[in-house]
């Protein structure tokens, strides 16, 4: 199963418009307090642990600001 | 921004001008990922009218033509005539489309242009403020229509049918995968392909049509009203419970009118040849 390293999350589009946590069907993102350079509160991926790379936020945000960084996969015979 | 975004949108653009949680965005980054599975950027060139979906096209780094309002269509066909190798595609709207340009969709289809209509459909005139547009359901509320609409709703769909268009589908932002399916369906499709995409307006659409403008509520009425259904005899079944019918509906290949045109040009040709010269 993937996992992700990283959801990035471009502060100069975001217009915290939280689709991407109503979509999420691992309950990854949580609604922040930061606020983007458009003055919108941004989301905030807090259970990144729960991320199984589906890429349904980043095919789904209207801003295209979302980027998931999946895990490289551990070589096991090493 | 995602490595799509990164490849192929105008940085100098952005941000995109939609409101938050519009489809249009949804819309722009489904047709690039389309463009970008075929990998025909440098084939495409797009045209684009006056209204919110009309901006879908400016924010791709590719040649478009920005025109007056509901003459987008023509605008393509013009393209289409002198650069017949290119894949000419028209982002409109339910306004710049069904009404205003209304007649010109009728006549593309008609002559089976190789060229796809992307129409966008947000059940009303968002970027004027909310007033009733020829996509309005019967008994909406809005800037133009304080008791009611009292109109019945044209349907994009069932006048390419009957226009002669020869690949018409309709999606919606809760079906992006189908939806860039079809994208690449249409740009290989030889002859008039008519998408209609069912899309979320949270401002006006969702606060004065459907009583709420929150996003995840518009793309969750979506999913809910938009019901696959294929067979036009079904239509009127899948309407009379409040629903919309989605899917793909017709593909079919018939002549295309630019070859038609150059197929006549040289038959005339040869007969003048032959002496036959009046």
């Amino acid at each position: 199963m993937k996992n992700a390293e990283k959801i990035e999350i471009d502060r100069r589009y975001c217009k915290g418009c939280m689709l991407c946590k109503y979509i999420c069907p691992c309950d990854v993102f949580e609604p922040g307090q930061t606020r983007s350079d458009l003055d919108y509160l941004m989301p905030q991926p807090i259970r990144i642990e729960n991320c199984r790379v589906c890429g349904l936020c980043e095919s789904n945000c209207p801003d295209m600001v979302l980027t998931v960084f999946a895990k490289e996969k551990r070589k096991e015979n090493q | 921004m995602n490595p799509l975004g990164e490849k192929y949108l105008r940085k100098e653009f952005l941000p995109f001008l939609f409101c938050p949680g519009c489809g249009d965005g949804m819309i722009v980054q489904a047709f690039l990922q389309a463009v970008d599975d075929l990998g025909c950027i440098d084939d495409l060139a797009l045209t684009a009218g006056i209204g919110c979906s009309a901006w879908i096209g400016v924010y791709m780094n590719v040649d478009i033509l920005k025109v007056l309002h509901g003459r987008a269509i023509p605008a393509a066909i013009g393209l289409k005539a002198t650069q017949p190798s290119r894949k000419v595609v028209t982002f409109t709207g339910d306004g710049d489309c069904l009404a205003i340009g209304g007649n010109h969709l009728l006549h593309a289809a008609r002559r089976n242009i190789d060229m796809t209509v992307v129409m966008v459909n947000n059940q009303i005139y968002a970027m004027t403020g909310g007033q009733v547009a020829p996509s309005t359901v019967v008994g909406s509320k809005t800037q133009t229509t304080p008791y009611g609409n009292i109109e019945k709703q044209l349907d994009g769909c069932k006048i390419a049918l009957a226009a002669g268009a020869t690949m018409v589908s309709r999606w919606s932002t809760a079906h992006l995968k189908p939806l860039i399916k079809t994208f690449k369906n249409a740009l290989n499709h030889k002859g008039f392909s008519y998408i209609e995409i069912m899309s979320q307006c949270p401002v006006q659409t969702g606060r004065y049509l459907l009583g709420s403008g929150s996003p995840q509520f518009n793309l969750q009425w979506l999913k809910d009203h938009c019901v696959k259904e294929e067979d036009p005899s079904r239509w009127l079944e899948v309407e009379s419970q409040g629903k919309i019918p989605v899917g793909d509906f017709l593909r079919i290949e018939q002549p295309e009118f630019m070859e038609e045109v150059q197929r006549m040009n040289q038959r005339v040709k040869e007969e003048q040849g032959k002496g036959g010269d009046r």
